[in-house]
């Protein structure tokens, strides 16, 4: 029945806590500088004069919390090649590590980033939407972790009926490029990809 | 940039320069063989021929140093009907197994020449659409630096222009040994070597010149694209300028200027030290500039999205 799984994300409930990242962290023992999921914050906007003082000009910011969108043609699949990267019955793109060669292709195709490079074990890491505890009925762990409830996943024509089709907005790429499965709500400041007017902070 | 990324600069250079050093072989071996006989002709290419196994040897243990995990490279070959990279892998290893077994043939004589002819036209096909294997490797929807027609170009260039100038000096370097080895037999030689250096000058400098127009309008077409595209060209002319400028210097100096004394000394006769200083300094600059050109091709990588 169930055809692709899909994450559904809120931007305008997320406050950038970055639980999501350390649940999944936690979850799948990522060594330092692998971020399966990676929080993003994006704005914009400057400062004008108005009649000799400094005033606010269209200034925003957003969050925007991005994993794996286990794409419909996923890029890390089309360029791997072992196979190690693939596609199965649920939708769920996923690494095998038994196969992996760690030539990083993927890392270097993926325009979410989603493929990364764990040196600990020269093989790739990547998002499986924890296809483990969603086998057991969980959800999974960046899910669970969210205190604003940003984060759901479930079947995408279901995500679909419910939250609707946008699945791309600024910092996230163009969703022509590989037809992420995934669902936004998006933030009353954000614009669809490509066409925003802000730029990624510099994390700290 | 680290080992891993140094190792395909190695890779990428050592086997376009395999593949072109042998394609160059052949078809000066042809016009020597009808000029001279075939006896001549071999005498001038086999020990050039042979050094080509182990240059292309070391390009594919450079690639293994890429890998996190080297102990399963052979699975790289599993997706052939889906990834350029495991067909890239599977015809250099078939390129280095058919043009080894030609190298080892000819040496040893094996077989009729007809025979070792038809191995040595397929090593060579095989070789060719490796070169542009190679170039759809980075046909990467999300790197539009890479993304271009640019990168079968260059790749083609690199592949012929080492060709040519790894060939030229491993002429002079055959001519060298043959002269002290039997200086009476060297005559012919002598005479066969200062003519093709001429021939393989004129065929550097053309290469030279699709590089030269190539390279600005490659930077020029990423910078009208805007985004990453722009963002790599940016760091072409910004960040890494010096070593585009470097490499486009080297290369100028090796093919543009040495050429010229290359082909002024191999039109006389008696200068055969001169001529051999500059075929050697001549792909000495050039494979430096290539590196560097390679490197820069990795090195300005961006791509889309986050």
């Amino acid at each position: 029945m169930i055809k692709q799984m899909a994450f559904y994300f809120n931007a305008s409930a997320c406050i950038g806590c970055k639980t999501c990242e350390l649940a999944c962290k936690d979850k799948n023992n990522l060594p330092i500088g692998v971020r399966l999921r990676h929080v993003f914050e994006y704005g914009g906007g400057n400062w004008k004069k108005n009649d000799g003082y400094w005033i606010p000009n269209q200034i925003f910011t957003y969050f925007v919390s991005s994993s794996c969108m286990h794409c419909e043609t996923p890029i890390c699949v089309e360029v791997c090649p072992t196979g190690a990267m693939h596609k199965n019955e649920n939708g769920i793109v996923s690494v095998d590590k038994n196969k992996c060669i760690g030539c990083r292709l993927c890392q270097q195709a993926c325009p979410y980033g989603a493929p990364q490079f764990n040196d600990e074990k020269g093989v790739m890491a990547k998002c499986d939407l924890c296809m483990d505890l969603i086998d057991a009925g969980e959800n999974p762990a960046c899910v669970s972790a969210c205190p604003q409830r940003a984060l759901d996943f479930g079947e995408l024509s279901e995500l679909q009926a419910k939250y609707g089709t946008v699945s791309g907005i600024d910092p996230l790429p163009d969703p022509s490029l590989t037809h992420p499965s995934v669902v936004i709500t998006p933030h009353r400041y954000s614009a669809l990809s490509g066409q925003g007017t802000g730029k990624i902070k510099v994390e700290v | 940039m680290n080992v891993r990324e140094f190792a395909l600069v190695a890779f990428s250079i050592l086997a376009q320069m395999s593949v072109g050093s042998f394609i160059i072989l052949g078809v000066v071996h042809l016009f020597v063989e009808r000029r001279a006989g075939l006896d001549q002709a071999d005498q001038m290419r086999d020990r050039a021929l042979l050094a080509i196994v182990p240059i292309l040897g070391l390009g594919l243990l450079a690639s293994l140093l890429h890998l996190g995990n080297p102990l399963i490279a052979y699975k790289a070959v599993s997706k052939v009907g889906s990834s350029w990279l495991s067909r890239e892998i599977l015809f250099s290893a078939t390129f280095f197994v058919v043009g080894a077994a030609f190298a080892f043939m000819q040496w040893k004589k094996i077989s009729t020449p007809t025979v070792r002819n038809i191995i040595e036209v397929i090593a060579a096909l095989i070789g060719l659409v490796l070169v542009f294997i190679m170039s759809q490797v980075y046909q990467i929807r999300t790197v539009p630096a890479w993304n271009t027609i640019a990168t079968p170009i260059t790749f083609f260039t690199t592949t012929f222009l080492l060709g040519t100038l790894a060939v030229g000096a491993a002429y002079v370097a055959n001519y060298g040994y043959l002269r002290r080895k039997d200086a009476d037999c060297a005559e012919m030689q002598c005479s066969l070597l200062h003519k093709t250096l001429r021939w393989l000058m004129i065929a550097a400098i053309v290469l030279l010149g699709i590089e030269f127009l190539a390279a600005p309008m490659y930077v020029a077409y990423l910078a009208s694209l805007g985004g990453a595209a722009a963002t790599s060209a940016g760091m072409m002319v910004g960040e890494f300028g010096l070593v585009f400028a470097l490499r486009l210097i080297l290369v100028f100096l090796g093919v543009g200027v040495l050429s010229v004394f290359i082909f002024q000394n191999a039109a006389v006769e008696g200068k055969d030290q001169v001529l051999g200083y500059l075929t050697y300094a001549a792909f000495a600059l050039v494979l430096v500039g290539e590196v560097l050109g390679r490197f820069l091709f990795y090195a300005t990588y961006v791509r889309v999205g986050i």
